[in-house]
């Protein structure tokens, strides 16, 4: 008796499983139509924000000391205000991109956008 | 003719769960033993972001490192580091820091005094961390008199310098830690990859390519080029990080060692790329400092590659780095020298 490993139909059920994990794989390494902004407070994530599905505005207080005020909109976060001196977080305006960053060294705040395009940002 | 159906049933489930593993293994394989932390520490934010199976004890150590290098040695304000005690004492035993200071010292002379970590005073009189101001043409002038590196002797591991000049750290201290970083915990193994930034200053580290983005000097946020790189350091000196405006003109924290006043030559970045943190760190502020020409000499000096952004929106890099630079923003142009 001839012994065959695979017949037609094997084939074609193992052309669709790795068809189907090609597919997979490429949805997830192109997804570029999220747009998360995590919050961290002295190190700690405080709250990770899906910015397209932000309805209106949200106001977010974390408890740091001096106060910050952040605001988040559809598409974009920023510090709306802070009670910090040199307010530079403030003045860093809106987020908007993967890969911006807002800091708020006073407070130990920071808002960034996560960005897998590069692997880091020099400034 | 009775093995068919047991010959299906088995192999076609093994060989659909081989293809599913090494899906799931490329898909998820870079995910696994990733660990990333921020902190603050040398007056920034600090972040790494480790791939290995140390990954999370690596992060730790880093940035128990960087506190502790910036507390006991580097910090000017802390009243137990070395260069504080440098200070008070107008000099001292300098074990810990001898290599890199003679780095400091080579660059300063190579730079014509581009580079000078000797401003403390300097720095004082702007105050650019805490209440800036725009110091008097006086002040400024009797405190420049007393800066100056080739002020500073270096002999049998100690450091000797007069009254009124004070050391300062700040244009390379992150790369000083950069350079601790990979020398006393990556090089010791346990990971596939790590990017350190400490305050926007990266080390890369590990055996493949990595992308780094160069800051948009206009939005602070967002990066107008990105630079494909293999493991190395890399620093910027903007003039966009640190500055305050006083009567509506703009004074930014990168001095000109000979004047005491903001450089102001149409750069608005310089990125400077190296094996080394230290050089990557210093030369960027000195290439700054000399302009494009002279900058762009210095950093090929050193091996070193280098991108210069100017307030035209000219980003002109190294020749060596043609096909490893790429525009982000599209108002910018990028010219190779």
């Amino acid at each position: 008796m001839k012994l065959k490993l695979f017949r037609k139909a094997d084939i074609i059920i193992i052309a669709a499983v790795i068809a189907v994990s090609g597919v997979f794989i490429l949805l997830n390494s192109f997804d570029d139509s999220s747009l998360n902004a995590e919050i961290t407070v002295n190190g700690k994530l405080y709250e990770t924000v899906d910015l397209n599905a932000v309805n209106g505005k949200r106001v977010i207080i974390p408890d740091t000391d001096p106060h910050v005020v952040i605001v988040a909109e559809k598409g974009k976060i920023r510090f709306e205000s802070a009670e910090c001196k040199d307010k530079i977080c403030v003045k860093a305006g809106n987020l908007t991109h993967k890969g911006d960053v807002a800091v708020c060294l006073p407070s130990g705040t920071v808002i960034s956008i996560t960005d897998s395009a590069t692997d880091a940002v020099t400034y | 003719m009775k093995d068919k159906p047991v010959r299906k049933l088995y192999i076609l489930p093994f060989v659909c769960l081989i293809i599913c593993a090494v899906v799931f293994g490329v898909y998820a394989g870079n995910r696994f033993g990733e660990d990333s932390i921020e902190f603050f520490a040398m007056d920034t934010y600090c972040t790494a972001k480790t791939n290995g199976a140390k990954a999370e004890k690596v992060n730790n150590s880093i940035k128990e490192l960087v506190k502790k290098l910036d507390a006991d040695v580097l910090s000017r304000q802390n009243e137990s580091s070395l260069v504080y005690s440098l200070n008070e004492n107008r000099g001292g035993p300098i074990t810990e820091i001898k290599d890199y200071l003679e780095v400091m010292n080579k660059v300063c002379r190579d730079s014509g005094g581009a580079f000078d970590y000797t401003l403390g005073k300097v720095s004082d009189l702007w105050d650019f961390g805490g209440n800036p101001q725009v110091p008097g043409d006086d002040a400024l002038e009797t405190v420049l008199s007393s800066c100056g590196a080739d002020k500073v002797i270096i002999s049998y591991g100690s450091v000797s310098f007069p009254e009124g000049l004070s050391l300062d750290f700040g244009a390379c201290g992150k790369g000083i830690g950069l350079d601790e970083i990979r020398d006393n915990i990556l090089d010791e193994g346990g990971i596939k990859s790590s990017v350190v930034s400490l305050g926007g200053s990266i080390l890369l580290y590990g055996n493949r390519d990595f992308t780094v983005g160069i800051r948009n000097p206009e939005s602070i946020t967002g990066y107008v080029a990105t630079l494909n790189l293999p493991a190395c350091c890399v620093s910027t000196s903007g003039n966009y990080e640190r500055y305050f405006e006083e009567n509506g003109k703009r004074y930014h924290h990168i001095l000109d060692p000979k004047t005491g006043y903001p450089v102001d030559n149409g750069l608005v970045s310089v990125t400077v790329v190296s094996d080394s943190g230290i050089l990557s760190d210093i030369l960027s502020t000195a290439c700054f400092v000399l302009g494009l020409d002279k900058g762009m000499s210095l950093a090929s000096k050193y091996g070193c590659t280098a991108v210069f952004i100017d307030d035209n929106k000219c980003i002109t890099a190294s020749k060596a780095l043609e096909g490893k630079v790429k525009i982000n923003a599209d108002s910018y142009t990028l010219r190779f020298q």
